[in-house]
């Protein structure tokens, strides 16, 4: 019993949470088993996916492959859980669990009814579940189904708060999400008649094989991809629904979509690049310069648009405009130490977006108040939420012995490395308009006059989610340790350094 | 000139099914109706169908199944439009959601313009 599902270990890391979602509406009435019963799977999943890590990192080389029902690829589906897919498991799980925590009790006042509360939780495990299937598939259309997936249930995640604006900022994602998923099918259908095969290795071979014949069609086939995967991933100036269905979703909703939904769509687009085209097929398009200089772009044009919005939520969404370039130019960075980088960058900033937008939402839910100017002295009333609030902003900015100054550094590393120094600049001066939009918060919150009404911290759950997440953004800094060293063995993976 | 013509004769269902994508595209980002870019993007996902449909498609091709122990040279290969199954239901879930926060959308402003929606919502924030 217990080898059988070790064995099928990851099948069922993508099961687990999909089948739970299926049978909650069934008693969607009953708030509290729902809810006892979602953090009690989503610790269950989070533990196996520290199994399948620790299984990964005790054994050095090839990645497990494991055929679906048997049949052997390329007629059968593969999963293929390398460095990259125990990596994105362990944010996936590690950010889910924590933000199902801090739902507990809380969602009712958010979004209306029980039945809707309950209705998060189903969303939530799809989402959940579906990305845990991009993080372990080896197959191209069961990628797109499973985006699709995961793109629905983030537009029904945005729209679960019966509010007028809520519905609008759903209806631009998803009509923006499914113009992206329909490039990113037709990037899959010229691959697949570049090369005839569906499975990501075999297609990388074949690809690596025949892409002198038709250089154009191959073209075509990465614009496909990078464009509908920059839809999705809402890099700039493709991110214009970002900031609307982020800032109007109720908290955990956006915390989920702001810390890891995106970033679900960037590990796709780096599967496609790396292990579909081939680093060497990136270097021959340049690729790799058109993905730096679009990072680059967005770091300052996402940190300008946050700087100017005086509403919370949205500075918040703002900043992760500017943070997904950080990730599309590690992504063209196309060296050892680039790619750890951002994958590290990746999982910090999962975890300090969460925080924040955890922190903030409990913060406006308590003083019903969304602008920035109107929070002077907040700091004094709610000190654990300013106080993750603070911690969280110091590891975005990048202070030493937080977890955002670890992927940066590797950044800079990596773009001393590939000789390109005006990326390093762009990742300092990054760094310092993303201080420029913190900051201010912080000391407003702190310095400024304290006002009359009575708010406190939120109750026990969403405390221990917090303090958790900070933990985190801690924890990440200052022992990197192991996660630094699954970051660095996914990016040499990736490379094909053995 | 005439050899791209003739290419794009041959090729024909991929020359529509770019056509299509084009027109598709259009309407999403120029039509304000909802109703219309969700048509728009209904259209887009076709295209991208009739592209895969075709590339499966083998002039001459049998069906690919052994009938009666004879068996043919040509076959068309059925993944595509088997994978294009997927697709359309797909397609369908994203339409239905959709038509859903139309509806929503509709009941609380009382239109389907995105232009008046915006204005409206605009005014509402103004005040």
């Amino acid at each position: 019993m217990i080898s059988s599902i070790t064995s099928n270990l990851p099948v069922f890391l993508i099961i687990i949470p999909l089948f739970l979602a299926f049978i909650i509406p069934t008693f969607a009435r009953r708030l509290k088993l729902v809810e006892g019963l979602v953090i009690s799977i989503e610790f269950i999943w989070l533990l196996g996916a520290v199994y399948l890590a620790s299984i990964i990192l005790k054994q050095s080389g090839q990645p497990i492959i494991y055929s679906m029902g048997g049949w052997q690829a390329p007629w059968g589906i593969e999963l293929k859980i390398g460095s990259l897919s125990a990596f994105f498991m362990l944010v996936i799980t590690g950010v889910s669990l924590p933000v199902a925590i801090f739902s507990k009790g809380n969602l009712v006042q958010e979004v209306g009814s029980k039945e809707r509360a309950s209705r998060f939780y189903v969303l939530l495990l799809l989402l959940g579940g579906a990305m845990a299937g991009m993080a372990l598939t080896n197959d191209l259309f069961n990628t797109y189904v499973l985006v699709e997936v995961a793109s629905i249930s983030c537009c029904a995640l945005v729209s679960i708060r019966k509010h007028p604006r809520a519905s609008e900022a759903a209806f631009k994602y998803l009509i923006l999400a499914t113009l992206g998923s329909a490039f990113i099918l037709g990037g899959i259908g010229y691959i697949f008649m570049l090369t005839g095969y569906l499975n990501m290795g075999f297609a990388n071979i074949a690809m690596n094989q025949i892409w002198q014949n038709s250089p154009n069609a191959v073209w075509i086939a990465m614009t496909f991809v990078f464009i509908g995967f920059g839809v999705k991933a809402a890099l700039f100036p493709l991110h214009v629904w970002l900031p609307d269905a982020h800032s109007n979703a109720p908290t955990p909703a956006s915390a989920i979509l702001s810390g890891l939904a995106v970033k679900g769509y960037i590990l796709c687009y780096l599967k496609f690049m790396y292990d579909v085209f081939g680093p060497n097929l990136m270097m021959q398009f340049n690729m790799d310069k058109i993905l730096v200089l679009a990072g680059m772009i967005a770091i300052i044009a996402g940190s300008l648009f946050a700087l100017s919005q005086d509403e919370l939520k949205r500075r918040l969404a703002y900043s992760t405009v500017a943070q997904i370039g950080y990730l599309f130019l590690g992504l063209g960075l196309m060296n050892q130490k680039g790619l750890t980088g951002m994958l590290f960058y990746l999982a910090s900033h999962a975890v300090i977006k969460s925080a924040l937008f955890l922190s903030a939402g409990s913060i406006i839910t308590a003083t019903g108040k969304k602008k920035i100017s109107d929070l002077a002295g907040i700091g004094k009333k709610m000190p654990i939420s300013m106080g993750v609030f603070t911690i969280a902003s110091l590891g975005l900015i990048g202070i030493p012995l937080f977890s955002g100054f670890v992927g940066k550094w590797y950044l800079l590393l990596g773009s001393f490395e590939s000789g390109n120094t005006l990326a390093a600049i762009i990742i300092i001066l990054g760094s310092v308009l993303c201080a420029a939009y913190l900051l201010p918060i912080i000391r407003i919150a702190y310095f400024g006059e304290v006002s009359d009404d009575k708010v406190k911290d939120p109750a026990l759950p969403q405390k221990i989610a917090l303090l958790i997440l900070a933990l985190a953004v801690l924890v990440l800094g200052i022992i990197p340790g192991s996660v630094l060293e699954l970051a660095s063995r996914a990016a040499a993976e990736l490379l094909m350094i053995q | 000139m005439k050899i791209l013509f003739e290419k794009l004769l041959i090729n024909y269902p991929y020359t529509i099914a770019v056509l299509l994508f084009s027109i598709g595209a259009l309407i999403v980002v120029n039509k304000p109706n909802l109703f219309k870019k969700l048509i728009g993007i209904n259209i887009m996902e076709s295209s991208i169908f009739i592209m895969f449909v075709g590339g499966g498609y083998i002039r001459g091709g049998a069906v690919p199944a052994i009938e009666g122990g004879k068996s043919h040279s040509l076959y068309i290969n059925p993944l595509p439009s088997a994978l294009m199954l997927t697709g359309i239901v797909v397609s369908v879930s994203v339409t239905a959601f959709a038509l859903a926060l139309i509806f929503r959308l509709y009941k609380s402003y009382g239109t389907v313009d995105s232009n008046k929606i915006v204005k409206m919502r605009n005014e509402a924030m103004g005040e």
